[in-house]
């Protein structure tokens, strides 16, 4: 061994150990809470639950409704800022059956730190939910959602500065709360909206969007109407949001990303139209796909499955056994029997709701597949889009 | 009311392994864990069509010859299912050259740097790489070696202290190695300060600079690595942390998710329970607590029923440094961006003690930038491939970031990050970004609910070293039925030294009711 290895003295080890605790000795016998913005800014971001109330109701047509949403002032005091896009989970409670719905955020982000989500409902034919909102909630009603959710955001890092957004119907919110982002200054990109409507009657914000291409020349708002005896304005197109149209209002020489919200349908439809713009994946981003029905109406569906079946579930140390619907998610069966479940995006994408499939099969649909390898490997999976195809015995996070 | 054996408080790597260790040991065992899953750090994350690994960058004591690793060894003892993947580098250091640096030279990618190291596995080779960036250091370099391996022999008796004598010659070099720092040692060995600088590039992984660590807990990162090279799970952390969460099943343990310890209840001044959610209490004999003292002393204590020798050590020791990472899905492979190396580490300067104060700052210029598929090469589909960015901070770093600010400064942050990679490589990244995710401090606190975000623990310093941290474990601990496990207990941060510590806390559990029994 090197000589001068010697030359550190190895008795020093005799010392560590009885320093070590009169260090400790010396230190304040009192919790002294140290400054930590990052824990701060996580909490402000993410507050497990807001509590708000409703402040004004705005019409929108006949079946579509704006909610401003204020704190409560008691259990919330202020609003977890975001970034356009974001959706907010509503929780209710319908007749003992716990249920939760994410609607976009359509105020903008500037607005929450002035006190204020808008949420825009739009009331769905034989919707539970919506008509339980619509039925519901006035001004006054307390109103309980998540923090700001969701992947559905503009990041400069990896989209075009030019943006084509598709809005069908009351996809049409997320767009909204972009462009008034874009408008104040807090996104930086140029906005181009072709908004597909039946006929004129049927837009959504048309005022508050007429508005917002006046005063920010970044927003081109362009509404793209279906029904066959409308009158198009000038500046506006009819028909449907096809490639053609999209290449119409897209630059030429340089890249372009191309936003989606809408129905079920019409990403159904944009899916074919968009394989002919041959755009790079980064440039093509949607919304999540919202809760998904009927999934016996899937091709790969196999045939011969039970319509009853029985599910087993452990929540803690508490164990219930109900029976459901093959054609109901797993959670919707659970809510449907009075059991809360953690959820949140119930769209297959957020694995708010991860669980743990004990016995049993069951069918996701292949565009609701967000789940990690090794969920697979080891049983886990989303319950809000996994549809059991047996008997089911699983287990599931409590909902706090 | 059922009073479990053991209450294990977080399913971090020490939560996962103490529960494993007790349930399998026929304890009644419940594991809480505030999050839907398991894991803490070890986990793993899907955007679009790419699924990232969130923490993990290589791991020490996986893919041994004799599989005896300690990591491996554990998953094995546990029959736990993990599909392992090895690599046999270790890293490569590029120190980019500054103007009127006299050393610079061009190097394979045409960058001019002062330091481009890529150290191969095998302490023959490695030294022998050395030599030939800085003619001179392979006898220091073969010499450390030989240190860590008789130091690896000596480890044995920390936890049997009568198999001590057997290695009675060693002591005295023991003792100098756990007393000196990293920088004391290698200067005694006569290693060209140049050679040091790459000898210690994993000095980030210690969370503090090489002038505070002791040159033993150093060297038993670097030792490993070199010996063995390392593994990393196929399935990205979510498979040790779901393979862990079956043993613990299987063997007839609890596991509650979504369940946040939001009290300990307190009988005689010692902890009798646990209140969940605010509203849930449940009881047990034992306690294994995987969170940071910090968090548990200020939010599930009162005031009186803290020991105070615990607030004395709260206040004295320092919290480690803190994370940023850039995760990237890239829509091209790694040969098409011109990436030839799974973990390169840039540094703006060479001196670990520098660099350690320039990361006080937000962005110092300091980068790892790691790529998966060099390991697993189809961890991405076809055609693309995931990066991932890493820099370290020390201290409060996000002071005067407002929540409106808050996008911005990451983006920003993010594209320095960027920048310093694609200039330090003399690659693209940028335009073929096709999924980006940005965790900054805020983002590693609100998943490891730590001060400032930090995934480390308290720093290492010379005075509060793996080895009295490892000796005064008991009398550290704030209860006889209330021990810690994890990143802030004697090993510091880490995969396998979390593991250790929880797997170490378990048994001695099972031990003290073994002898109850009796």
């Amino acid at each position: 061994m090197a000589s001068n290895l010697n030359s550190l003295k190895a008795k020093k080890f005799l010392s560590m150990l009885p320093e070590r605790q009169a260090r400790f000795n010396e230190g304040k016998a009192e919790l002294v809470e140290i400054e930590d913005n990052a824990m701060a800014l996580a909490k402000a971001l993410h507050p497990k639950r807001q509590y708000l109330k409703i402040e004004k109701i705005t019409e929108r047509g006949e079946d579509c409704r704006s909610y401003t949403l204020v704190p409560d002032g008691e259990k919330t005091k202020s609003l977890a800022y975001f970034g356009a896009g974001k959706y907010l989970t509503v929780f209710e409670t319908i007749e003992g059956m716990p249920v939760t719905r994410a609607y976009s955020i359509s105020s903008s982000p500037k607005e929450s730190l002035e006190g204020r989500y808008v949420l825009t409902v739009k009331l769905v034919d034989g919707g539970l939910v919506s008509k339980y909102i619509f039925d519901n909630w006035e001004v006054g009603t307390e109103v309980e959602v998540s923090a700001p959710s969701g992947n559905f955001e503009y990041q400069p890092l990896r989209d075009a500065k030019k943006v084509i957004c598709l809005a069908g119907g009351s996809g049409i919110t997320p767009f909204v709360s972009m462009a008034k982002a874009v408008a104040d200054g807090d996104e930086d990109f140029e906005l181009t909206l072709l908004y597909g409507s039946r006929s004129y009657e049927s837009i959504l914000f048309a005022e508050e969007l007429a508005e917002l291409e006046k005063k920010c020349d970044k927003i081109k708002v362009v509404n793209v109407l279906s029904d066959k005896g409308v009158k198009v304005k000038k500046g506006d197109e009819k028909g449907l949001l096809t490639a053609e149209l999209i290449k119409k209002y897209a630059p030429e020489n340089e890249p372009y990303s191309v936003f989606i919200c809408g129905p079920q349908q019409m990403y159904d439809f944009l899916g074919d139209e968009l394989l002919k713009l041959k755009l790079e994946k980064k440039y093509i981003r949607h919304e999540m796909f919202g809760e998904f029905h009927n999934p016996s109406s899937q091709e790969d569906y196999p045939e011969g499955i039970p319509e009853k079946i029985t599910v087993k579930v452990r929540i803690q140390d508490e164990v219930y056994t109900v029976e459901g619907n093959s054609a109901d998610s797993l959670m919707q069966t659970l809510e449907k029997n009075g059991i809360s479940v953690p959820a949140r995006c119930r769209s297959g994408e957020c694995g708010f709701c991860h669980s743990h499939l004990l016995s049993g099969k069951v069918y996701v649909p292949k565009q609701l597949e967000y789940r990690r390898l090794a969920d697979y490997k080891f049983g886990c999976i989303h319950p809000c889009c996994s549809f059991p195809l047996t008997d089911i015995e699983m287990e599931v996070p409590t909902a706090k | 009311m059922k009073t479990y054996d053991v209450i294990v408080i977080g399913a971090g790597n020490g939560g996962l392994a103490a529960a494993a260790t007790c349930a399998r040991a026929g304890l009644s065992t419940l594991l809480l864990e505030r999050h839907n899953i398991p894991g803490g750090s070890a986990s793993s994350f899907v955007r679009g069509r790419f699924e990232f690994e969130p923490s993990l960058h290589e791991l020490a004591g996986v893919g041994a010859e004799d599989g005896k690793g300690q990591i491996e060894d554990m998953f094995t003892r546990f029959n736990a299912d993990v599909d392992w993947h090895t690599h046999d580098s270790t890293f490569r250091l590029v120190v980019p050259a500054k103007e009127g640096d006299k050393d610079a030279f061009v190097n394979e990618n045409g960058v001019s740097v002062t330091i481009d190291a890529r150290m191969p596995v095998g302490f023959e080779s490695f030294a022998r790489k050395l030599d030939e960036l800085v003619p001179g250091s392979y006898e220091s370099c073969m010499k450390a070696f030989d240190l860590s391996e008789r130091m690896f022999k000596a480890f044995e008796c920390l936890d049997d202290l009568k198999k001590l004598p057997g290695s009675i010659k060693d002591l005295p070099d023991i003792m100098r190695m756990v007393s000196h720092t990293m920088k004391e040692t290698l200067d005694a060995l006569g290693m060209p300060k140049k050679a040091q600088d790459i000898f210690s590039t994993y000095w980030c992984y210690m969370g503090s600079p090489g002038s505070k660590f002791d040159f033993l807990y150093y060297m038993a990162v670097l030792h490993s690595y070199v010996k063995d090279g390392t593994g990393i799970p196929r399935l990205r952390s979510h498979e040790m942390s779901l393979a862990i969460d079956k043993v613990i099943r299987d063997a007839g343990g609890e596991i509650w998710y979504n369940s946040e310890v939001t009290k300990v209840l307190m009988k005689h001044g010692k902890p009798e329970g646990v209140v969940i959610n605010g509203e849930k209490e449940v009881y047990g004999k034992y306690f294994i607590c995987n969170s940071s003292p910090n968090t548990v002393w200020k939010d599930l204590f009162t005031k009186r029923d803290i020991p105070e020798k615990q607030l004395k050590m709260l206040n004295t020791r320092k919290i480690a440094c803190t994370l940023t990472t850039v995760y990237l899905g890239m829509n091209k492979t790694k040969e098409e961006l011109g990436i030839t190396d799974y973990s390169v580490f840039i540094a703006p300067d060479s001196d670990s003690d520098k660099q350690y104060e320039a990361a006080q700052n937000y962005f110092s210029g300091y980068c790892i930038i790691n790529c998966l598929n060099e390991i697993i090469p189809d961890c991405t589909p076809e055609g693309t491939c995931q990066l991932f960015l890493t820099t370290m901070t020390f201290g409060d770093v996000m002071k005067d970031i407002k929540p409106q600010d808050y996008k911005r400064f990451k983006t920003k942050v993010a594209e320095d990050m960027i920048e310093t990679c694609e200039k330090a490589l003399n690659i693209s990244i940028k335009p073929h970004i096709e999924e980006i995710e940005i965790a900054l401090p805020p983002t590693f606190a609100r998943y490891l609910n730590t001060p400032w975000g930090t995934p480390y623990g308290y720093m290492l310093e010379k005075w509060d070293s793996m080895i009295p941290r490892t000796v005064q474990y008991l009398q550290d601990q704030p209860f006889d039925n209330f021990l810690f496990c994890g990143a802030s207990q004697e090993r510091g941060d880490g995969y396998g030294c979390a593991y250790y510590t929880g797997e170490k806390a378990g048994g001695i559990v099972v031990k003290v009711i073994e002898k109850e029994g009796k």
